[in-house]
């Protein structure tokens, strides 16, 4: 295959993943096994941040720049770890001249074989996410195409890994929207059931409901939803203590308020 | 970025008249400039349905929540004819905002008339009494995530221009991303206050249907389809008669006004 051709096919690789089924780390093993067949390059790994912003090796083509990649993270000192701090490409750094920068990083990497090596940052809009490894085995500079196309690599991975964390927190966001939804609305018709059962407005078949609740330590949302559905019995609530709605009640600003137009 | 904004809608049959309809940024820049003008912060979601209006030139919208095909409630409403509409769709379970949101694609009636509008044979003759025209409704989604939809509606008939239609398929994105944005600042378990504001999610219907499930001795949900039947019998909102309910001026099962709980509300407890 030509070197087009598996460009090609590689973004389409990447790409497709877009959709369905996205797999972080499925996508980020193509991105560092491509590198290595594409580019002039021997080893290639990939680091992204964690939530609580340290880096990660998330993907790497051979086991042994896996281990070469924890041991920058573990020494907290390599290109991976300068290129995320920046958001810079370090390019064409001989490990020979950076002793005095990396003195155990470039150490431990020579042993290992490499004598070259390189970092793009993945970033959008301003927002580093992580960095892409590339070692050589010889030394002397990386062509300036191969530095274009492994960032053009880098950056649709990085979409494809941005555009993932949107959809599912889109998803997440929704969820909570209809969950809580849901919950209000269950609340409600829990009203409206010891309301028409007991003879209390709503207000205080709300009380009703949550003094039950707090004396038994149940969940609001479940015991509503007992009364909603029938399996718990109204005449089985507490009573509320006489003397209840004169005491002070701080009501729960987000449950158990009427609706503006009741 | 251009890909935020990207609404590829391909699983749209019949295809829109659009395929795919990519927004220019300069209709989402003057959008949200028109969003700030009208203080989104200040007024929660309002805003988002004033600006749907207006950019699309139409008479009035709306936005509805839905989830699992349930209508839930409208964010807001441009005017009594926009909740009206809403309501008729609350009430009846169809019409173009349940529809956009089943398929996830827009639903476009650009002639609605009574006669020959097969869609939604008991919500056209009402809409239509109403003054309503045209409706259109795009769907509230973010990839495979749906949460609602837009409904425009317009007192004359005639369809939405390109220019109109881009604008309402970009409001139907910007609204999107802002109920999410804002749902994300939420106490864990509840509705953003924003999104609150100026909605009306039927809270007193589902109390209602809470007092008729006693009544009649059925589940809730079939209580909901009783209040459901009664409102559009008596061609009454329903939110109005379940105000009658909670107020106990209404009783589903035949009886007089006093009931088992002999009405006085706020009675000590027994």
């Amino acid at each position: 295959m030509t070197r087009e051709a598996l460009l090609v096919q590689t973004l389409v690789e990447l790409a497709d993943n877009l959709v369905d089924d996205f797999d972080v780390i499925d996508v980020l093993t193509v991105l560092s096994d491509r590198c290595v067949e594409v580019l002039d390059v021997d080893s290639a790994g990939v680091m992204l941040a964690a939530p609580g912003g340290e880096l990660q090796v998330v993907a790497s083509s051979s086991a042994a720049m896996r281990g070469l990649e924890l041991f920058e993270l573990q020494a907290d000192e390599g290109p991976c770890v300068d290129c995320f701090v920046s958001g810079q490409p370090i390019v064409n750094l001989e490990l020979a001249a950076v002793d005095d920068r990396w003195p155990r990083f470039a150490r431990r990497a020579v042993a290992d074989g490499f004598h070259s090596v390189h970092a793009l940052p993945m970033h959008l809009r301003g927002v580093t996410v992580g960095a892409l490894n590339l070692f050589r085995i010889a030394s002397g500079p990386l062509h300036a195409e191969d530095v274009l196309v492994a960032q053009a690599l880098a950056d649709v991975a990085t979409i494809a890994i941005i555009q993932h964390q949107a959809s599912v927190s889109a998803s997440v966001l929704n969820g909570q929207l209809s969950e809580a939804l849901n919950s209000r609305i269950i609340i409600e018709q829990a009203k409206g059931k010891v309301s028409e059962a007991s003879g209390l407005d709503m207000d205080r078949s709300f009380q009703r409901i949550r003094h039950h609740a707090r004396n038994h330590n149940l969940r609001l949302t479940e015991l509503a939803r007992g009364i909603a559905e029938g399996t718990t019995s109204i005449i089985g609530l507490d009573p509320l203590p006489h003397g209840e709605r004169t005491r002070a009640i701080t009501p729960d600003p987000s449950i158990g308020r009427e609706s503006p137009s009741t | 970025m251009h890909d935020v904004w990207q609404v590829g809608l391909p699983t749209c049959v019949p295809a829109p008249r659009v395929p795919a309809v990519t927004v220019p940024d300069d209709r989402i820049s003057a959008l949200l400039v028109r969003l700030a003008s009208h203080g989104v912060d200040a007024a929660g979601t309002v805003a988002l349905c004033e600006v749907a209006a207006e950019s699309a030139g139409v008479s009035g919208a709306s936005i509805m929540l839905l989830s699992d095909e349930l209508a839930r409630g409208s964010l807001c409403t441009t005017d009594g004819v926009a909740a009206y509409l809403d309501d008729l769709q609350f009430t009846l379970g169809q019409g173009p905002a349940l529809e956009a949101h089943a398929r996830g694609c827009p639903v476009l009636e650009p002639d609605l008339d009574a006669r020959t509008t097969v869609r939604w044979p008991v919500l056209v003759p009402l809409a239509v009494r109403a003054g309503v025209r045209a409706v259109f409704a795009f769907p509230l989604r973010i990839g495979a995530v749906r949460l609602g939809a837009v409904t425009l509606f317009r007192d004359t008939p005639g369809p939405l221009g390109d220019l109109q239609y881009a604008d309402a398929v970009a409001v139907a994105v910007v609204a999107s991303r802002t109920i999410l944005a804002l749902q994300a600042d939420a106490p864990p378990g509840s509705v953003a206050a924003e999104l609150e504001q100026g909605a009306n999610f039927h809270f007193v219907v589902h109390q209602a249907a809470g007092m008729v499930s006693i009544q009649l001795g059925i589940g809730v949900t079939e209580a909901l389809v009783r209040l459901r039947a009664h409102a559009f019998v008596g061609e009454r909102s329903i939110d109005d008669v379940s105000r009658d309910v909670v107020a106990r001026r209404l009783r589903l099962d035949g009886g007089g006004p006093a009931g088992p709980g002999d009405g006085s509300t706020g009675a000590p407890d027994g």
